[in-house]
This record gives C-alpha cells, structure tokens and sequence, in this order.
C-alpha cells in the first residue's frame, strides 16, 4: 500500500512559457504532506500526474524532494477534469492515501480529488487546513462554512487533498537533484483503447566519447609478424557480434554496447 | 604528506549560468570534463538585465551557426550617438544593412531567453545544469586548497580540482578568495531600465527599420546631472530603454533612478519615440565600469574568475559590450581548465593558460587599448559641459539668423566653450586622451 | 500658465507609479530576508545614500531617523551596500535559490 501524490503542471496563462510553468502551492503541500506520511508509516511515495513531457521537470522536483517513485500519464495540459481522475484513480488502485492539492495552479474547480474517491469508491476529506499523523491514521482539520472546523480521524484508504498552508515542501538536497536530473522518469501513455502501457526505458545520448582501448602487445616471432598482427585488416575481428534474444532482453543487449563503446553515459541511476 | 584524495562530484564547477558560465561549461564539457553548472535562479538568465545588444561573434568557435537558433528581437543595423542638451540633441547615425544578414553582427535579445539558450548548448555538451542554488562559499582543504563550493541546499557541498566563478558582478567568490580588492562604489554604474510595449508596426516606423531589424542608440548627457548616459535599443515588439548612473554621484544628488528616467523620457528628441509605450517591465542591475583598473586577479590555485565577477564590461562611450567579454573569457576559462585537468596540475600555474588566452585575444587587448576610455567618458566635463557644448555649437551653425551674416565656426566653438565653462587647455587634454584612448 | 501646461503634458502621457513600476517585475519572495539593515547604524546616518540610490526604493526614512527596509522587492543588483558609507550598516547575500527577482524581457 504505498502512497500516491497527484499534481497538476501548469503552464502560466499568458505566453505558455515552460520556464515560468509549475504546480500550485497547494500541490506542492501534497507532495510534502505524502512524503511525510509515507515516513511516518514506513511506506513508499509515488507521485503522479497527467501532462505532456515538459510537467516531467515537476516529477524532477518530486524525485529530489524524496518521492520513491514518479509516474507521467502522458497527456495534454489541458485534460478534463473527469478524464484526469479516470486516468489517475486507475494508477491509484494500490494507493493507501491519495494527497492531492485542493486547487491547481490555473485554478480549475477542485473536483479531481472527488472524482477519483468516487470512481475508486474511497472516503475523502477535502479542503484540509491540518493533517497530523496519529499511529497508523491520520488527524485532519477541514474548513466548513460559516468559519467551523471538522476534525477528521481517517485510516485509509481514502483520499484527501490539502490547502497550500497545510505544509511548505522540503528543500531538495544537491545530491538528490543532481540525480534527479538524470533520472529515469516512468511513462504511461494512452493508446487510445483506454488501456494503459508502460512505455519502456529511454537513453540520452550524449557526445561520442570512445573508451580507451587495450591493445594487447603482438606476439608473433618475427617482427613482421607482430607488425601484420596490429595493421592487418583481415585478422582483426571487428565489431560485429550476432545475437537471438527477446526484444526486451536485445534492447538491453544494445544500451549494454552502446554505453561500453562510450555513446552513452554511464548506467544513470 | 599527502592529504588522502577529496572524492571529486565532476572535473570542473562552474558558479553561475550566465553568458559566461555557460561558455566555460560548454568549452570544459566539449573536452571531454565532467562539468557542473550551477545557477541560483529558477532557469538560466532570471536575474539577468542589461542595456540590450549582444555580439555573438565569439560564439562562431562555440555554437557554429548560432544565428540560426539564438533567440533573436531584431538584428542591429543602425547605431546612433545622442547627444542631449537640455532641449536639444545631435544625433550622429550609422546604418549598415549587411549586419542584417549572415554572419550578422550584433542583436538586440531578451537575456532570460539568451541565457537559457546558452545554457541548453551547456547541457547538450554535457555538463550537469541545477538551478534554484545558491551558491554560499569555496570549501577548503586543510591547506587552504579550494576544493570546491557549498551551496545553500543540504547536504550541499560539491567537491572539485576546480571552480570557475562567473557568480556576477558582485562576485562574492571572487571577494572570498581575496581576488577582488576594487570595490569601491566609484568603479560601478547602476543600469535602470524599462521594457515599453509598443505594437511592432508603429516601432518600424519611428526608427525607420522593418522586419527584424533594429536600432541601437547611446545617448550622452540627459540624465539629470548624475554622470552616466542612457541608452534605447529596439526589440520586436518593445523599446529598452535605461540610463546607467555613476553610483557615488546618484546618491550624492538626490535624485532617484526611476525620476532620471523620466526625465529623459520626457526629453523632446526621445519623447516622441515612445510616445504611447506602456511599461511592461521595470529592472535594474550593478555594472562593473572601470575596465581594466577594477578588474581582479583572474586565476588562483583551483579557481579562475570570468565574465562581470572579473570586471569585464567594455563602457567605452561609443562601444558598450559586456555578453561577448563574458562569453569569451568564460570560453577561455573552459579550455584553461579542462587543459590543467589534463596535465593534473590545477595551481594557478598550471591554470595560466587562461590569462595568456585573454592577453593574446580582444578580451584584454581592448580593454587595454581603451583603459582611460571609462574614466574620460564619466568624467564631469564630458558628462556636463560637452553634451551643451557640441549642442550650442551645432545650433548655431545650423541657426539662419537674418539679417544677420553667418558667423564664423571659430568664433561659435570659443564663444560657446566659453558659455559652457569649458577651459581650452582641458578641452585639448581631454581631446588628446580621447585621440589616444580609441587609438 | 506654465503649470497648467506642465499638468496637461503630464496628462497627455502619464507616469506610473512607483508602486506600479515595481509591479511590472516578479518576485518570488521567500519568507527569510536576505538583506538585513542594522538600524542602529543607520540611526547616525546623514547622508542616506540607500534612500536615493536604491532602484526598487527599498529604504524608507523614519521619523525617528532611523531606517525601514523592505527586502520583498528587491533586484539583488547590490548598488545599496556599494553605496552604503557605514561599516556593517547593511548586511546583504542573495535569496535563497530559486526565490527572489524573475526577469522575462529584459
């Protein structure tokens, strides 16, 4: 039962500039509000989202704050409401507690975090103002109208989602975001039938940078042939090597050569 | 005895993402260093303004083509020299259509676009970009090595052979490693400056350009008394434009930045040109202005100082240039030290080959030639006395004063000289060391 | 009338505010100051260099003639403790990381 976080990318209204886009405050205080419950029980943090490969630098952030895993359901910024809940409560089945911000950063309606209680059939709190930690359930705050509180003992599973003020999100240490900047980040894409698919894992290039290579000295007995032994052509072996493998196990197979050839960076992670 | 090896996180450090930091991480990765970037801002180029034209040349050895994906607003093909009196102007243009077409010469860019395209040329290089980090302060060994830097995030130390500081030019590794003694408020110019919205079509038209060619302005006088000078440039569709203020003599005057704005603004020969503009952005930054007498010491052992933290502006009156003095030095920086990597010999002599790039190259050369420029330029007679000078001199020339005869220009210069209280002996020295200055 | 022609210039094409001006720029303000100012130091201060040079007009004078500061909106450009005549006066490093002034189109 691990718990999942699910935040919104949002890109600013204006210009559509990546540089400026970001998650709300009140996603940032899921984060840190799944990741602190996941210590305290001894869980794992997933977070989650629905956007198009550049909300992957929010994931980025979720990874160097801590966050055991982060997921991209590939999609537009611009999903519906309903769509966005049916594609995150089917990654949020396993999910102990579902933390969501109570508002995104454009300020949509709030209604993703009820959609998915209702289409995973789950409690849900909404709108907490406090979330404390009390054994294995959680104690929360919820505003009420006319300025009254709720306060709210939930075991889970269950979903919630909090104001901004609930938490402010950790500063990430160097190390973490160094390797969060080069972290695998998993992709789930919508192959139009509904059904979900895992997409495998992706390699940057970088620049050619050849491994140095032994070569053995020649060991002929006369010095014409050790020279024919390190220039002859039609001795060398080559390259090539012909292998029969699954596709999964040959594409291993290929980023295992690539990477000792020096086209690709060390095993990242 | 040797102190047992610190475990290095990359070859080279760089502090700081800008036109500087990003050229010394492109050089070091290209050689095939293991570099890391580091920038305080949220991308590459947030806290960073200046007057507004960028000359890439230098760029030809780094990005090849750059012309082709650097984040243009409009390619400068006409400079003007203003200047003000205090209601009239001499303008003094040149216009060259050739620098709107490949290989160009210089633009007019947004830096938080330039910059972040920049650092991308970084990434794709393969240096390690982490911005939103500050960086604090150089970490030592127990010799006093530099070892590397800490950052304000935890478990933030970074440890390397060597650190290049283009930090900005308040560069406070540069101050911390005792390289920097000139800090003295007279070295440094504020710039203040509006980005004004104006529709494209209507821009064309009061500069006389089209497409995306522009117009690059320098403007002497007209900043209320305080000693600096003002400057618009054109972008696709806004006007920059700022005044640079000698810092000691705007806290002496009384008189705050955004009020000398205005005031020039308000001026007859630039009014009309932004008649209509709506303030779309207000900035401001320090510029390090004395050239070559404020620079630091550039190279210590582990680290060397490039770009504004070593002092590299050019403010030299008809030439304003600071991004290729940053690109270039931070460019040579990479090299110095992926080479002293290479031979494992990080002191600062093994880290010369740095200040023997910019000896040999325009960066110092310029800066020499013209090292009295800066001081002449912000000097109070060509600050307060020329501009009306050559002003009253042109007026007059010019003025069809019947039935009066034209007078002769002789007697116009010694009259008006002498109006604007400007002795001969120091109206010929400044001539001398101006002649001597741009050589 | 020279003042009413100076009013109907000033009509004609008005300035902003300063309250405006410092608008157009974003900042991601943290909740730690990063530039704190010793008013005591202050308190001594005649020549105020920081009230006029200051480009976001930070520093404003009290009328107990010490000095009040605001680091909210401020460019980090460092023109104050450039200025600043008094040892130990104004004590300035940079915002956190990722906080502080965003320029777009400059």
């Amino acid at each position: 039962m691990t718990i999942t976080v699910c935040i919104k990318w949002v890109l600013p209204n204006r210009d559509g500039d990546e540089r400026f886009a970001g998650i709300s405050l009140a996603d940032q205080a899921a984060v840190e509000t799944g990741l602190s419950v996941a210590e305290a029980l001894n869980d794992t943090c997933t977070v989650v989202t629905v956007g198009p490969p550049a909300a992957e630098a929010s994931l980025r952030d979720a990874l160097a704050c801590g966050a055991h895993d982060v997921v991209r359901i590939d999609g537009s910024a611009d999903t519906d409401s309903a769509e966005t809940a049916r594609l995150l409560a089917e990654h949020c089945v396993h999910s102990r507690f579902i933390v969501c911000g109570d508002y995104s950063a454009d300020r949509g309606s709030g209604s993703v975090p009820a959609l998915i209680a209702a289409r995973l059939e789950r409690g849900q709190a909404l709108g907490l103002i406090d979330v404390r930690i009390v054994g294995e359930s959680l104690s929360v705050v919820r505003r009420l109208d006319g300025g009254r509180r709720e306060k709210l003992s939930i075991v889970g599973p269950a979903v919630i989602s909090v104001e901004g003020s609930v938490a402010r999100l950790r500063r990430a240490s160097l190390r973490a975001t160094l390797a969060a900047g080069e972290a695998h980040i998993n992709v789930i894409t919508n192959d139009g039938s509904g059904a979900l698919r895992r997409n495998p894992e992706t390699v940057p290039p970088r620049p050619y940078r050849p491994r140095a290579r032994v070569v053995p000295s020649p060991s002929g007995s006369s010095a014409l042939d050790r020279v024919r032994q390190i220039t002859d052509t039609s001795s060398s072996k080559g390259h090539g090597e012909t292998v029969v493998l699954s596709p999964e196990d040959a594409a291993s197979r290929i980023l295992e050569s690539l990477r000792a050839w020096g086209y690709l960076a060390d095993s990242a992670t | 005895m040797m102190t047992s090896p610190t475990q290095h996180d990359a070859d080279i450090i760089v502090v700081g993402a800008g036109p500087a930091g990003s050229c010394a991480a492109i050089a070091a990765a290209r050689a095939g260093k293991s570099v890391i970037l580091i920038e305080r801002g949220p991308f590459p180029g947030s806290k960073n303004m200046y007057g507004g034209v960028v000359y890439p040349r230098i760029l030809d050895e780094l990005v090849p083509s750059w012309w082709e994906t650097m984040p243009v607003q409009r390619w400068v093909v006409k400079r003007s020299t203003m200047l003000l009196s205090d209601s009239g102007a001499l303008n003094i243009d040149f216009r060259a259509n050739s620098w709107g077409a490949p290989p160009y010469n210089g633009a007019t860019a947004y830096r938080p676009d330039f910059d972040n395209w920049l650092a991308n040329h970084a990434v794709e290089a393969g240096a390690r970009l982490v911005c939103s980090t500050t960086v604090t302060g150089l970490l030592r060994d127990s010799n006093g090595r530099i070892q590397g830097v800490s950052t304000d995030r935890p478990d933030g130390d970074l440890h390397a052979p060597i650190v290049i500081a283009c930090d900005g030019v308040n560069s406070f590794l540069a101050k911390q490693s005792g390289l920097y003694p000139h800090t003295d408020a007279s070295n440094f110019t504020l710039g203040v400056k509006e980005t004004l919205a104006l529709p494209k079509h209507v821009i064309d038209e009061r500069f006389g350009v089209r497409d995306n060619l522009g117009v690059d302005i320098e403007i002497l006088g007209g900043t209320s008394g305080v000693n600096g000078g003002g400057f618009i440039y054109t972008n696709l569709d806004t006007i920059a434009l700022g005044v640079v203020l000698k810092l000691p003599k705007l806290a002496a005057q009384q008189k705050r930045p955004e009020q000398i704005i205005a005031e020039l603004k308000r001026h007859p020969a630039i009014a009309p040109l932004i008649e209509g503009a709506e303030v779309k952005e207000y900035s401001a930054h320090v510029i390090p202005e004395a050239g070559l007498d404020m620079m630091p010491t550039m190279v210590a052992d582990g680290m060397l100082v490039a770009g504004d933290a070593a002092a590299m502006c050019l403010a030299a009156g008809i030439w304003l240039e600071g991004v290729n003095f940053a690109m270039a030095s931070g460019m040579y920086a990479g090299q110095a030290a992926a080479e002293a990597i290479a031979k494992n010999d990080v002191s600062s002599r093994g880290l010369s080959g740095y200040t023997d790039r910019l000896e040999k190259s325009f960066v110092l050369r310029d800066h020499r030639k013209l090292r009295k420029v800066p001081h002449l330029v912000l000097s109070d007679r060509v600050q307060h006395k020329y501009p009306a000078f050559v002003a009253g001199v042109v007026e007059r020339v010019f003025r069809v004063d019947n039935p009066h005869p034209k007078p002769g220009v002789r007697r116009i210069v010694r009259e008006e000289r002498k109006k604007a209280g400007i002795g001969l002996l120091d109206l010929l020295r400044d001539g001398w060391t101006g002649m001597r200055g741009f050589g | 009338m020279s003042s009413t022609a100076r009013i109907e210039r000033d009509n004609a094409w008005p300035e902003i505010s300063f309250e405006e001006r410092i608008g157009t720029a974003e900042f991601r303000i943290h909740e730690k100051a990063h530039i704190t100012v010793n008013g005591d130091s202050c308190r001594g201060c005649t020549t105020r260099e920081c009230v006029v040079a200051c480009p976001a007009n930070l520093f404003v004078p009290t009328s107990d003639g010490g000095i009040l500061f605001n680091y909210e909106n401020c460019f980090e450009c460092g023109t104050c403790y450039l200025v600043c005549n008094k040892e130990g006066a104004i004590s300035w490093t940079y915002p956190e990381g990722g906080y502080g002034i965003v320029f777009h189109r400059t």
